[in-house]
């Protein structure tokens, strides 16, 4: 099977000198939902980041096929949709549907029918109601629904969310999951959630200070990297949050 | 915040909200012209150009009262001006000063109570506005209010901590520099993450915006109407 996305030996170094990224070897394969787990700090943003070249490393990275280049670089991010932890910074325009056609404008599709479709993609998100609407007047929720509007309305073949379950509350949380299950993408999720992870990835990795460490189920991850919110009796988190402070 | 007024108040459905924006806009500044040409002792023109602008108010729907009240954030520095001239022995200029920078403000919360940013910064780039300066100007209002609100926590945050009376007078001014400092901090790398989504969806430094107006002939009835109405009153 030929894999979706294939990096090699990827270096990154931040202009202040920081090594972010250290010799990562990854694979992604079409169907495949993977979750990136790692401390704050980690490289996992920084690693996204890279694949569709809007941060620029040495080693080699394939979308599709495709060497990531300057030249095929434009095409490659209409394969990756990728949606930021921050709605707030992805929804930069006066309203909704101004947002929503950004990347289809972007790519020369003509106004009516850039139109037309972002619409259809808002229905099918739930958020018919919310085209005209300027972004700081939504909730949390729907920001991120409408951030996914923007990037699902491209047909991207691969999804990368990173941190996609920030700042919402549960029943949002909820139905961005049930959104994100029924999309057919292939995914990549840099997330804290383990639950998350679980629920959505079929395999997850682990970045360690800017290294890829680990690859496996997420349950493995998790439990080899004790990577999961504390199940200690409430005696011992007192005891825990004592020792710290 | 004055700017959520003014988007709620935008999104109305009278005859002045349904013209096109650049008729607005011209409009506007065929207003400013023939106020800031009026004389300062023609007080019969300067109440037909106050009755116009309460009538236009009144036929957009928007609550009189509180667009009267909203222009007055103009006064503080026409009265500082006002009251300059008139301790240099020029009560009249002082006057024309306060009247017409106070009727030129209720003009422009007019236009912008009944034309929403999309379209009004469409109507301005239309009308040849420097495409970046629209831009600057679209960025400027999506993000005023986020980093309002970052503010508004920081604010918060620091008055959670103050300590006495005494230790908040001594810390105040080096608390409120820290904070802006923060926060051009924080807009910086807000502004970044913006490029970086912008990038990520296929952004090669040109805007392609949505366009919905048209300019009809309802709308050029309505710029020829005002435009005669405004010159005859000021040469008659």
């Amino acid at each position: 099977m030929t894999p979706l996305i294939e990096v090699r030996d990827l270096h990154f170094q931040y202009e202040d000198g920081t090594k972010a990224l250290e010799g990562i070897d990854f694979t992604l394969l079409p169907g495949e939902t993977v979750a990136l787990l790692g401390a704050n700090g980690s490289g996992k943003t920084t690693f996204v980041l890279q694949l569709n070249g809007v941060l620029r490393g040495e080693g080699s990275i394939t979308v599709c096929g495709l060497p990531l280049t300057k030249d095929s670089r434009a095409l490659i991010r209409s394969k990756i949709g990728m949606v930021f932890q921050d709605s707030d910074e992805q929804l930069f325009m006066p309203t909704v549907l101004d947002d929503v056609t950004f990347g289809l404008l972007n790519q020369g599709m003509p106004e009516e029918e850039a139109t037309a479709k972002a619409k259809l993609v808002l229905a099918q998100a739930g958020l018919a109601h919310v085209w005209n609407k300027a972004p700081y007047h939504l909730s949390a929720g729907e920001k991120r629904r409408v951030a996914l509007a923007g990037v699902l309305v491209m047909e991207p073949e691969i999804l990368v969310l990173d941190e996609p379950t920030t700042f919402l509350d549960p029943p949002a949380e909820r139905d961005l999951l049930q959104l994100l299950r029924d999309l057919p993408q292939a995914k990549l999720i840099v997330t804290h959630n383990v639950r998350l992870a679980a629920s959505l990835a079929s395999r997850a990795v682990f970045f360690e200070k800017g290294k890829l460490v680990a690859s496996g189920s997420v349950d493995e991850i998790a439990r080899r990297f004790e990577w999961t919110y504390s199940d200690l009796p409430a005696a011992d988190l007192r005891y825990s949050a004592q020792r710290r402070f | 915040m004055h700017h959520v007024l003014l988007d709620r108040w935008s999104q109305g459905a009278s005859p002045i909200h349904r013209r096109d924006a650049r008729a607005k806009i011209v409009a506007l500044l065929v207003f400013l012209v023939m106020l800031a040409t009026t004389p300062a002792d023609a007080v019969p023109v300067l109440v037909t150009y106050a009755a116009l602008l309460a009538s236009a108010i009144l036929i957009a729907g928007l609550p009189l009262g509180s667009v009267l009240l909203r222009a007055m954030v103009v006064l503080p520095f026409s009265l500082t001006f006002a009251l300059i001239s008139c301790l240099a022995g020029e009560p009249l200029r002082a006057l024309a000063l306060v009247e017409k920078s106070y009727l030129s403000t209720v003009g422009v919360l007019l236009l912008a109570g009944t034309t929403s940013l999309p379209l009004l910064l469409g109507g301005l780039e239309r009308l040849g506005t420097p495409r970046l300066l629209v831009l600057v100007a679209q960025f400027l209002y999506r993000y005023l209010f986020v980093l309002s609100e970052q503010a508004q926590h920081m604010r918060l945050a620091a008055s959670c901590r103050e300590g006495g009376v005494k230790a908040r007078r001594k810390f105040r001014f080096r608390a409120a520099t820290g904070a802006l400092a923060m926060l051009f901090a924080r807009s910086y790398n807000r502004a970044e993450g913006i490029h970086r989504a912008m990038q990520a969806r296929g952004f090669s430094g040109r805007f392609s915006l949505l366009h919905p107006q048209r300019f009809g002939a309802l709308d050029a009835a309505f710029l020829l109407f005002v435009s005669v109405f405004l010159v005859v009153v000021r040469v008659a």
